[in-house]
C-alpha cells in the first residue's frame, strides 16, 4: 500500500517538474495549423451563428486571394465583453492585429490611442477609393477629418410590418418614410381589426432605439455636437424628441396595441419569435435581423425607414454594427495585412455576398451593380429599404453616433428610464433621473482622464 | 432515521414512495438534458419530445463541429495538474506547520487563515494585471500558477497531520529519518484519506473553475469545458438545442461515472472530516 | 465545495500544541520550513495578499479609459456606491437570492439525508442518486435548466401548454429569473449538502433513538428532538457554505440570465465583473469587490468562532 503510494506520488512530482519545464520554455499557446512562411495577422472578432460562418468565409477567400498574409479569425463572445480585453490585452503577445469592435466603443478606441487610423493605410494606396463606401458609415467613425476605423458589419434600424396581417384587414400600409402617427393609425387598426388577437406593434426596451429615435427627430443627445468637436461634458435626455418618442409610445400603450416585451437579448428574440407568430404586426429592429424575417416567415414582410415625429423631416438615423481597427502594437508587416484584410472585407463582390448572407448593408457603392444584389432585390424587393435610408440620410454630427466614452453605461440608464415610462412612470420625471445619472458618470469619468 | 424497531408494511411503502419520487424529481433535468440530446433540433424546436426520430447525429456534429474534445482535454489537464500541485504544496505547507518549530510560526498561520476570508472573485483585477505582466494570458500557465496552493488545503491538512501518533516522530527521530524523509515516507502515507479527499476537492475546484478562465483565455488552445459550453451557446445564435444538449451530456456523462466507482472514497474522506 | 473538514478540527490547536512540545526543536527547521512553506507563501502573496492590497488602492482612485488609476478620490467610489439604487438593489437581490439558496438547499438537503439514512433495502442506490449533482458543473447545470425554462420550446411550457396553464416566463420576468436562477443553484448544491448531512445523521449514536423508541418518542419527535440538536454543527458548517459560495455566484448567473432583466439578478460578483471587464469601471468594480470581501470575511469568521465554540463544549 505504502509503496503503491510511494510510487503515484513520485509521479505526479515528476509531472508537476515537466508541466513547469512545460510552462515556462514554451510561453506561446501552440499553433495547431501555421503554415510557413505566411505573415499571421489574428483577427478578433463577436460574430456568432450564421454569421460566423459568413465571416469565415470572407477570412477565407482573402486567405486564398493572395499568398502574403493569413488571417487568423478568433471568436471573443459579445460585444461587450470584447472591448476590455481588447484593451486590457493590448501590448501582449495575446493582442489581436486587427478587431471588431462595435459602434459604441468608438470613442474609446480613439482615446485609446492603441490603433493605427485606416486613414494612414488609405493614403498610401492609391488602389483604394474610400469615396465608394457610404458617407453614413465612413463619418461614424472618422474623427479629426482622418478615417479611424473601417466600417464593417452595418446595420440600419428599420421598422417591420406583418404586409399580410395588413392585407388581410385591409388596412393601408405605411409611408415608406412613415410619422408616428402613420405607425399608431396602422397598429390600432390592426389590432381592433383583428378582434384584439394581433397586438398593433411594439418597440423593445434597447437604449439604441432611444437614441435613433432621438436622431432622427435631429437632435443631438450629447453636447459638443454629440461629442464630434469636443469631449462632451454632458447629455440632455429630457429634450422635446425624446420626450415625442416615449409619448408616442405612451400612447399605444394606452390603446391597447402595444406589447411590452422587455429588454434583454431573450426579450429581441421573443419578440421576434411573436412578429413571426403573427402576435404583433409590427417592430422596429436592425436591418441585419432581415435574414432570419425572410427565412422563416410565412407571411409577407413589410419594411419602412425609422418612423419620425410629425411636421417635421426625418433627419436620418445613424448606423449600428460594428468597425474594423488596426493595433498600433504589431509590426509594420502585420498591420500592413490587417489593413489588407480589411481593404478585402469592402470590396464590392464580398460586400455583396456579405450583404446577401447576413442582412448587414453593403457599404460600397459598387456592390449594387452586383449580380448577387440584383437577384436578391428582385426576389425580395423590401430588402432595398434599409439600404435606401442609409443612402438618403445626409451626413451631419446628429447622425453620425455620439462620440461619447462610457456608452455601454449609458445605454442601460437609457433602458431604465424607458421601462419606467412604459410602466406609467412620468416620462420628463424617467429622462431627467436617467440624465442625471449619465452626466455624473461623465463627470467621473472626464475627471479620471483628465479631460477638460 | 435510524429505528430499531422494524418498520411497518406502510411505513416502507410511504417511504419508498418518498423515496422514488424524490429521486424523480432530482434525476428529471437528466433525462430530459439526455433525452433531447437524442432528437432533432427541428423536432425541440417543435415541441415534439415524444418523437422517435432518435439518433446520435447530435453527438456527431458536437464533436466534429466543435472544439469540445479539445475544450474536455485542456480542462483535463489544468484539473489535473492543479491537484496533484495542490497536494503537494499544500502538504508541504501543512507539514511545517505541523513538526517544524520556527519562528513566527503561528503568525504565518493566522496568515494563512486569513486567505481564507478572501474571495479571489475580489482580486481578479489586479491578478488580471498580473498575468498580463508576467506574458501568461491564454495559456495554460494562467489556468495553473495562481492554484498551485490553498490556503483551505494547508489547513485541512494540518489538521489531518496532528492527528498523526507522536510516537511515530519519535520513532523516526531513533531511527534518524530527516525532514524529507520523515514527510515522504511516513506522513503522507498515513493521512492517504485526507489527501485523497483535498485531491478530489482541488480536482472539482478546477474542474468548475469558470470566471477567471473566462477572462484570462482568448483562443480554443486554452479555453476550458465550461467556457466552451458558453461559448457553443452564444455562438448558436439560432440555438441548435440538439447539439447543445449533446454537449452537456459528453461533459457530464464521465464526471458521474467518476463519481459512482470514486463515491466510496469520497465518502469516508467526506465523513472523516465532517463527522468524527 | 467540498469544504468539509473544518467544523470538528478547529480548536484542537492547543491540544496538538502539548502534544508536539516533545518534539526535538532542531535548529535545521527554519531552512526546512523556507523550503516547506516558500513555495506556498509566495503564490498567496503574489496572488492573494498583493492583489487585495492593490484592490483597496484602486478603490481610492479613479480610472480612466485604459484602466489605469488617475485622480485620488479617496472614499468618494463607496460613497457613490452606497448612495445609489442600483447597487443597493444589487445587494439586496444578492441577500435574496443567497437566503433562500441556503435555506432550500440546506432544507431539501435535510429531508434527503433524512429520509436516505432510514435502514430499508436498496437504500444505497437511493443515496447514489440524491449524490448525483455532486458531478454537475456550472455551464451543464445552466444548460439543462435553460432549456426547461426556457419560454417557447423548453420543458416547462410544454408542460403548461399541456395542463392548459399560462407559461410562465421564467427569463423575462424579473421575479421569475431570480427564482429561476435559485431552482438551479439549489439543485446543483444539492448533491453535495446531501452527502454531508447523511454522514452527520449517521453517526448519530443509535442508543439515542433506541431510547427515543422505548418511551415511545414519534419519528417526527425523534428528528426534531435527537436528529436536528445532534447535527447543528454540520448544519450550521452546511449552511455557512451554502450562504458564502451564493455570495460568490457568478457561472450560472452569467449563463442563465446575465444579470438581467433590468438588473433583477444582477448581483454582487457579477456586477464586480460587468463594471470592470463590460464598462471599464475598475475603480468601482474595486470598491463593490472591497464591499464584497468585507461580508464574506465577517461570515467566514463568523463560522470560525462558532464552529471554536462548538467543539469547546
Amino acid at each position: 500500500m505504502n509503496k503503491r503510494l510511494k510510487n503515484s506520488l513520485i509521479s505526479l512530482t515528476l509531472i508537476i517538474a515537466a508541466v513547469f519545464v512545460g510552462i515556462f520554455t514554451t510561453n506561446k499557446p501552440v499553433k495547431s495549423s501555421s503554415s510557413s512562411d505566411r505573415t499571421q495577422v489574428v483577427f478578433w472578432h463577436e460574430l456568432g451563428g450564421a454569421s460566423e460562418d459568413a465571416l469565415e468565409e470572407v477570412v477565407n477567400g482573402f486567405n486564398k486571394s493572395q499568398s502574403k498574409y493569413e488571417v487568423v479569425p478568433k471568436y471573443q463572445g459579445s460585444y461587450d465583453e470584447a472591448i476590455q480585453k481588447i484593451l486590457q490585452t493590448h501590448g501582449t503577445s495575446t493582442s489581436p492585429a486587427v478587431f471588431q469592435a462595435f459602434d459604441i466603443a468608438t470613442a474609446q478606441m480613439i482615446h485609446s490611442k492603441y490603433t493605427t487610423p485606416v486613414q494612414n493605410f488609405i493614403d498610401k494606396d492609391p488602389s483604394f477609393d474610400i469615396e465608394k463606401i457610404a458617407p453614413a458609415a465612413r463619418s461614424f467613425y472618422s474623427n479629426g477629418g482622418k478615417q479611424q476605423a473601417m466600417p464593417f458589419n452595418t446595420s440600419q434600424p428599420v421598422l417591420y410590418y406583418n404586409a399580410s396581417l395588413l392585407k388581410k384587414y385591409k388596412i393601408t400600409p405605411p409611408p415608406v418614410s412613415p410619422t408616428y402617427s402613420d405607425i399608431t393609425r396602422v397598429a390600432q387598426q390592426l389590432y381592433e381589426r383583428s378582434g384584439h388577437k394581433t397586438k398593433g406593434m411594439t418597440v423593445q426596451i434597447y437604449g439604441w432605439l432611444l437614441e435613433q429615435a432621438t436622431t432622427n427627430a435631429g437632435t443631438a443627445l450629447a453636447n459638443n455636437n454629440n461629442g464630434h468637436t469636443g469631449i462632451p461634458t454632458g447629455i440632455d435626455m429630457d429634450n422635446p424628441s425624446t420626450v415625442k418618442f416615449l409619448e408616442w409610445i405612451h400612447k399605444n400603450i394606452k390603446s391597447g396595441d402595444f406589447i411590452n416585451y422587455g429588454s434583454g437579448a431573450s426579450a429581441g428574440a421573443n419578440q421576434t419569435a411573436g412578429f413571426l407568430a403573427g402576435k404583433v404586426g409590427i417592430f422596429i429592429q436592425s436591418s441585419a435581423s432581415i435574414g432570419e424575417l425572410t427565412a422563416n416567415n410565412k407571411d409577407q414582410l413589410g419594411i419602412t425607414y425609422f418612423p419620425h415625429p410629425d411636421g417635421q423631416k426625418a433627419n436620418g438615423v445613424s448606423i449600428g454594427g460594428a468597425a474594423l481597427w488596426i493595433s498600433n502594437d504589431k509590426p509594420k508587416a502585420v498591420q500592413q495585412g490587417a489593413y489588407e484584410f480589411a481593404k478585402y472585407a469592402l470590396s464590392p463582390a464580398v460586400q455583396a455576398q456579405w450583404q446577401k448572407s447576413t442582412g448587414y448593408l453593403a457599404l460600397n457603392k459598387d456592390s449594387q451593380k452586383e449580380k448577387i444584389l440584383k437577384d436578391l432585390y428582385a426576389k425580395n424587393p423590401e430588402a432595398k429599404v434599409p439600404g435606401q435610408q442609409l443612402a438618403d440620410a445626409k451626413p451631419n454630427y446628429v447622425n453620425s453616433g455620439i462620440l461619447l466614452e462610457g456608452m455601454q453605461v449609458t445605454r442601460q440608464l437609457e433602458e431604465v428610464a424607458m421601462e419606467e415610462s412604459y410602466n406609467g412612470g412620468d416620462i420628463h420625471k424617467a429622462l431627467k433621473k436617467a440624465t442625471k445619472n449619465v452626466n455624473q458618470n461623465i463627470t467621473t469619468s472626464n475627471r479620471a482622464n483628465g479631460y477638460k | 432515521m435510524i429505528s430499531t424497531n422494524k418498520p411497518s408494511r406502510l411505513n416502507k411503502i410511504v417511504s419508498y414512495t418518498l423515496l422514488l419520487l424524490l429521486a424523480f424529481v432530482i434525476l428529471a433535468p437528466f433525462f430530459i438534458g439526455i433525452w433531447t440530446s437524442f432528437l432533432p433540433t427541428m423536432e425541440i424546436a417543435k415541441g415534439n419530445f415524444l418523437s422517435t426520430d432518435l439518433s446520435l447525429n447530435n453527438y456527431v456534429s458536437a464533436f466534429t463541429k466543435t472544439p469540445i474534445l479539445r475544450y474536455l482535454g485542456n480542462s483535463l489537464v489544468v484539473s489535473v495538474l492543479t491537484m496533484a500541485a495542490q497536494l503537494v504544496f499544500c502538504s508541504m505547507s501543512a507539514y511545517a506547520f505541523v513538526f517544524l518549530k520556527f519562528k513566527y510560526r503561528n503568525a504565518i498561520f493566522v496568515l494563512f487563515l486569513i486567505t481564507m476570508m478572501l474571495p479571489f472573485e475580489a482580486e481578479i483585477i489586479p491578478n488580471f494585471t498580473t498575468v498580463k505582466n508576467l506574458g501568461m494570458l491564454d495559456h495554460y500557465s494562467v489556468l495553473l500558477i495562481p492554484f498551485l496552493t490553498s490556503a483551505f488545503g494547508t489547513f485541512m491538512l494540518r489538521q489531518a497531520f496532528m492527528q498523526t501518533p507522536s510516537e511515530l516522530k519519535e520513532a523516526a527521530d531513533i531511527e534518524g529519518l530527516n525532514h524529507f524523509q520523515f514527510y515522504w515516507n511516513i506522513v503522507l502515507p498515513y493521512n492517504k484519506v485526507s489527501l485523497i479527499t483535498l485531491g478530489a476537492y482541488s480536482f472539482l475546484g478546477a474542474w468548475n473553475q469558470y470566471l477567471w478562465p473566462m477572462l484570462t483565455t482568448f483562443s480554443n488552445n486554452s479555453r476550458l469545458i465550461q467556457n466552451g459550453l458558453r461559448q457553443l451557446q452564444s455562438e448558436e445564435t439560432f440555438n441548435d438545442w440538439g447539439m447543445i444538449q449533446a454537449s452537456a451530456a459528453i461533459i457530464v456523462i464521465p464526471t458521474i461515472l467518476v463519481l459512482f466507482i470514486g463515491q466510496h472514497y469520497f465518502k469516508s474522506g467526506m465523513n472523516e472530516g465532517a463527522v468524527k | 465545495m467540498l469544504k468539509s473538514t473544518t467544523p470538528t478540527v478547529v480548536g484542537s490547536k492547543t491540544e496538538a500544541k502539548t502534544k508536539h512540545r516533545t518534539f526535538s526543536l532542531n535548529a535545521k527547521d527554519k531552512y526546512y520550513a523556507a523550503l516547506f512553506l516558500g513555495p506556498s507563501l509566495l503564490i498567496l502573496s503574489v496572488f492573494v495578499f498583493y492583489p487585495m492590497l492593490r484592490t483597496l488602492y484602486i478603490s481610492m482612485f479613479l480610472t480612466n479609459t485604459l484602466g489605469k488609476t488617475t485622480v485620488f478620490n479617496g472614499l468618494g467610489n463607496y460613497t457613490d456606491l452606497l448612495g445609489s439604487p442600483e447597487y443597493i438593489a444589487s445587494l439586496g437581490s444578492t441577500l435574496v437570492y443567497v437566503f433562500a439558496v441556503t435555506v432550500l438547499t440546506v432544507g431539501i438537503g435535510l429531508l434527503l439525508a433524512n429520509l436516505a439514512s432510514k435502514r430499508l433495502p436498496g437504500i444505497g442506490i437511493f443515496r447514489t442518486l440524491y449524490s448525483v449533482t455532486m458531478g454537475v458543473s456550472v455551464s451543464v447545470a445552466a444548460i439543462f435548466w435553460l432549456f426547461i425554462f426556457n419560454p417557447s420550446t423548453g420543458f416547462f411550457a410544454l408542460l403548461s401548454n399541456l395542463l392548459g396553464l399560462p407559461v410562465i416566463n421564467w427569463l423575462t420576468d424579473p421575479t421569475m429569473a431570480m427564482w429561476a436562477v435559485i431552482i438551479t443553484t439549489v439543485w446543483m448544491n444539492l448533491g453535495f449538502t446531501f452527502l454531508i448531512l447523511l454522514g452527520a445523521i449517521s453517526a448519530v449514536p443509535t442508543t439515542l433513538y433506541e431510547a427515543a423508541s422505548i418511551e415511545g418518542a414519534s419519528e417526527r419527535r425523534q428528528f426534531f428532538k435527537i436528529t436536528v440538536p445532534m447535527i447543528s454543527p454540520t448544519l450550521f458548517f452546511v449552511s455557512t457554505i451554502t450562504l458564502i459560495e451564493g455570495f460568490k455566484s457568478f457561472g450560472l448567473i452569467d449563463l442563465i440570465t446575465k444579470g438581467g432583466p433590468t438588473n433583477s439578478t444582477n448581483m454582487l460578483v457579477y456586477r464586480i465583473y460587468k463594471d470592470a471587464f463590460y464598462s471599464g469601471n475598475y475603480a468601482q468594480a474595486s470598491s463593490e469587490a472591497i464591499i464584497l470581501t468585507v461580508i464574506i470575511a465577517f461570515f467566514t469568521f463568523l463560522q470560525f468562532k462558532f464552529l471554536e465554540k462548538r467543539v469547546n463544549y
